[in-house]
């Protein structure tokens, strides 16, 4: 068996600074092959030969799932990628400043043989710490790529001066309460705190405990893409969980951009841990709860109207009795 | 993907060597055999690395450096010689004698599919949306645009019409005199492979929903080949009352065309199974109505098409993937080739003492 090749997604407005980042890793000696898939229409221009040409195609599955919109295209990239001799050490998709990052996403849950050779790194967003606001303001993909970001490189801090910048982080935090931040001028930050992040990875979920516990966050109305944490006490009822969970995403799986969470399911000695873009969830048993640490449960969601879901109540009435 | 409470095991067994195996010939070449066809007494493969490797007899196979980067798909054409299409943007005929001509290059794209028809000498291949299509002598293509890129590609088995398979459906391109004329086939969802039935009556789509989709041009009428467990990605007519034969499953899955409604409402015939693994690869015996399976295993078992038949392994378990298998005209010789870029030459015709029943 061949080892799954990491895949970082790199979003980000136009101008956001995508390509000074992609010039960096392509051309910078690190000793590792990079393949990198940009969006045909692109601006930037690379020219090499390490860079592949996508179309951005998305289609529906035929399954009436409405969340299962995938990148065809990326299917056929990493596809014919996977077949080359010489094989890389990782490879990174470049969107457009106006894709939707989620086709991208779902594309590593719900193709088996794209999951089977590559997984999804890290969804890392490009920010300009200059003009976040007025993009926020002015388009909806500006809040979503911030909300499906595991990693948000905030570039351009140079431009703004210190009061401008905690308010940008402030903003982002409130959307996006488990992204790490990584300021830079330049797109200057070090290459391994942006690749190679293994942020899918079900193990990693555990170590975002900085701002998950941080109680029902600071709501900003303004923003459409608001986050939500949910914690318990007592142990969860596995099928109760299941079937509010499962009922859940079928329902608002369009809304819910992404969601995690670790759960003290009652008489399991582990830890459950999942994760999920809109209706797309994964979960397994990870390691037994610390010695000497509470069993306490907690959920996170990123979405569009959380208020309107119930989820407290939803989550509460989960408790086993 | 799924979020059950409980984690799914599967049990992996396996098959013993052969003694196919212990005679054939096995050469590493270290690059994934990304396709193998017969020409005649050879088979050719194509490679990850760009080369292609011609298999003739008992000598040892020759290499010829084709494209820069992986070979993507390959089609054999006429004058003992095969086209093939890369991710070097490259749409080459390579000669059995070792020449390599360039038909057309594509700076910065791929060439994804290709398609030969013989009798005709038509060819064709795909580079993103676009399907260019060379007739015999022509020295420019006649190029055919798509919604979306294009999936598969085959002539049907006159050379008279073209199947291209996109999101969405499909595109039936008709010659008529000077003029190509297009027919839309559709069905939502991505279409990622296509063939023709041999008798040019029905045009069958491989889709990313792990299922088969057919159309009946007669009437456009469709029909839905579906449950299974993976992308039925490899597909081969095999019998003289032909059977689809697909991958796909832990057994090839063969869909009856004998009678006059094709396989509509009727179940396929699944034979050489008991592996418990994902068929990765089918071809069916040249002249015969038998198939090989390929597996995600390693092992590649043979049967005939009857549910009856007790299937023979003709290759044990290896645990790298079949990618290809090819049978020369004459059945002298079986190719296997896996995603490690190993390949098995191996005489075929030395008895049925070579291969285990399974």
């Amino acid at each position: 068996m061949t080892s799954q090749v990491p895949v970082t997604v790199l979003t980000g407005f136009l101008g956001a600074g995508k390509t000074t980042l992609l010039n960096r890793i392509l051309t910078e000696q690190h000793g590792k092959k990079y393949a990198v898939i940009v969006n045909e229409f692109g601006e930037t221009g690379i020219d090499n030969d390490l860079v592949v040409n996508a179309d951005e195609e998305v289609f529906e599955m035929n399954n009436g799932c409405i969340c299962c919109t995938v990148r065809g295209d990326l299917i056929r990239i990493l596809g014919g990628l996977m077949k080359r001799a010489d094989r890389f050490d990782a490879i990174l998709v470049e969107t457009t400043g106006l894709a939707d990052p989620a086709p991208v996403a779902q594309t590593f849950f719900v193709d088996a043989e794209v999951a089977e050779k590559t997984r999804l790194d890290a969804i890392v967003t490009i920010v300009d710490a200059h003009h976040l606001g007025t993009q926020l303001e002015e388009s909806h993909e500006a809040a979503e790529q911030l909300a499906f970001a595991d990693l948000v490189l905030l570039n351009k801090i140079d431009l703004v001066d210190t009061e401008s910048l905690s308010r940008v982080e402030a903003r982002i935090r409130a959307m996006n309460p488990y992204a790490r931040i990584i300021p830079a001028e330049r797109c200057g930050a070090p290459l391994d705190t942006v690749l190679g992040q293994n942020a899918f990875d079900l193990q990693r979920v555990l170590e975002i405990e900085p701002h998950f516990l941080e109680d029902d966050h600071a709501h900003e109305h303004d923003d459409a893409v608001t986050s939500i944490s949910l914690h318990a006490d007592t142990a969860l009822d596995p099928e109760k969980f299941q079937a509010w969970f499962g009922r859940l995403l079928q329902e608002n799986g369009q809304d819910i951009l992404r969601s995690k969470g670790i759960l003290d399911i009652e008489g399991e000695p582990d830890r459950y841990v999942i994760q999920g873009v809109h209706m797309l969830m994964e979960g397994d048993f990870i390691g037994p709860w610390p010695d000497g640490e509470a069993r306490r449960s907690r959920l996170v969601f990123i979405g569009r109207g959380l208020d309107g879901m119930g989820l407290a109540e939803g989550f509460a009435a989960c408790k086993a009795t | 993907m799924q979020s059950d409470l409980s984690p799914a095991r599967r049990p992996r067994e396996g098959f013993r060597p052969t003694q196919l195996e212990a005679k054939g010939r096995r050469v590493d070449t270290g690059a994934h055999v990304t396709a193998a066809v017969a020409l005649g007494e050879t088979v050719v493969t194509a490679h990850g690395d760009g080369a292609l490797r011609f298999f003739t007899g008992d000598s040892p196979p020759r290499t010829v450096a084709a494209h820069r980067g992986a070979v993507l798909a390959m089609a054999a054409t006429g004058g003992e010689a095969v086209v093939t299409g890369g991710d070097d943007g490259r749409f080459l005929r390579v000669s059995v004698d070792g020449t390599v001509e360039d038909l057309a290059g594509f700076a910065g794209a791929w060439v994804d599919c290709v398609a030969s028809h013989k009798a005709t000498g038509l060819l064709a291949c795909s580079v993103g949306r676009a399907v260019h299509v060379w007739r015999q002598g022509a020295t420019s293509p006649e190029m055919f645009g798509h919604p979306s890129t294009v999936g598969g590609l085959a002539f049907d088995p006159s050379g008279k019409r073209l199947a291209v398979a996109h999101y969405g459906g499909a595109t039936i391109w008709e010659r008529g005199g000077r003029r190509w004329k297009s027919t839309k086939l559709v069905w939502a969802g991505s279409h990622i492979g296509v063939t023709w039935s041999t008798n040019g009556k029905y045009v069958v789509t491989v889709m990313q929903e792990n299922a088969l989709h057919g159309w009946r041009l007669r009437d456009k009428a469709n029909m839905q080949m579906a449950g299974y467990p993976a992308k039925p990605r490899a597909l081969d007519w095999a019998g003289d009352a032909p059977h689809l034969v697909t991958s796909g499953a832990d057994e090839a899955i063969c869909w009856p065309f004998d009678l006059k409604e094709g396989p509509m409402g009727r179940s396929p015939l699944c034979v050489a199974g008991g592996g418990k693994q994902l068929a990765t690869m089918v071809r069916a015996l040249p002249g015969h109505p038998s198939v090989l399976a390929g597996f995600q295993d390693g092992a590649v078992l043979m049967s005939e098409l009857d549910e009856f038949a007790e299937a023979r392994v003709l290759r044990g378990s290896t645990g790298v993937e079949v990618t290809a298998i090819a049978v020369t005209d004459s059945l002298s010789h079986v190719l296997i080739g896996d995603a490690n870029g190993t390949v098995l030459w191996a005489p075929l015709r030395t008895g049925g003492e070579n291969a285990w029943p399974v």
